[in-house]
């Protein structure tokens, strides 16, 4: 990889974590080239890239960000409550990672993954308060990134 | 996606049934937000990056997330 093609990594991955954690949406390509003055198909090759390192998360279509991890960029059944802000997770585990990004206290709701009732996580001061149920990871740690969206 | 939460053990055998999928690696809240923490914390750090095999291995063990599920090696 060109030195070239580092630096804009690093940039596009500040910029695209930035901006989820500041507002909830994860921006794709064509904000993204807008908002860094880049073209849109170095932006695209830089998102690749990041796929392929395990740093986000791109949909089957190959070029949309599904999940800029923690942050999903759809909306899912399971929110996280940071002041005015709601954010969604692919999992559970991304909604705790949600919390715990930002460092700030935050409120996830999430179905449970048989009857759908919603069940309630509260971090406080860097603490889980309160939190009901377990959770459960049904794909062994070596496969996890067989087929990362099933995981 | 299924990485999921569950009101109770009752709750995940029956969902496992009806799916057919094995029973897998069950955490309490508390091991899976430590886990989150370990995970994702640093995520937004200019100088963050992945874990490598070690060190997420050790995460793992850390959180008491041992035996095979938990093998990241496979």
């Amino acid at each position: 990889m060109t030195n070239d093609a580092v630096a804009l990594d690093h940039v596009v991955r500040l910029h695209v974590f930035g901006e989820a954690a500041a507002t909830g949406r994860v921006p794709q390509a064509k904000r993204i080239a807008e908002s860094l003055g880049r073209g849109e198909d170095d932006i695209r090759a830089a998102l690749q890239r990041l796929a392929a390192g395990k740093v986000l998360i791109l949909a089957p279509n190959g070029g949309d960000i599904w999940a800029a991890n923690p942050f999903c960029a759809v909306p899912s059944g399971i929110r996280v409550r940071v002041g005015d802000t709601t954010y969604w997770g692919i999992c559970i585990w991304d909604a705790l990672g949600i919390a715990a990004v930002l460092g700030r206290d935050a409120l996830i709701s999430a179905p449970c993954g048989d009857c759908g009732a919603e069940l309630s996580y509260e971090v406080l001061d860097g603490e889980l308060a309160d939190a009901d149920g377990l959770i459960h990871f049904a794909v062994p740690a070596h496969h996890w990134w067989d087929n990362i969206g099933f995981t | 996606m299924t990485m999921l939460a569950f009101r109770s053990e009752g709750h995940l055998d029956r969902w496992c049934e009806q799916r057919d999928i094995p029973r897998g690696g069950v955490l309490t809240p508390e091991q899976a937000w430590r886990l989150a923490r370990a995970w994702y914390g640093r995520k937004l750090e200019p100088d963050w990056r992945r874990h490598t095999l070690e060190e997420a291995e050790e995460v793992l063990t850390d959180i008491g997330l041992t035996g095979d599920f938990w093998n990241l090696r496979g």
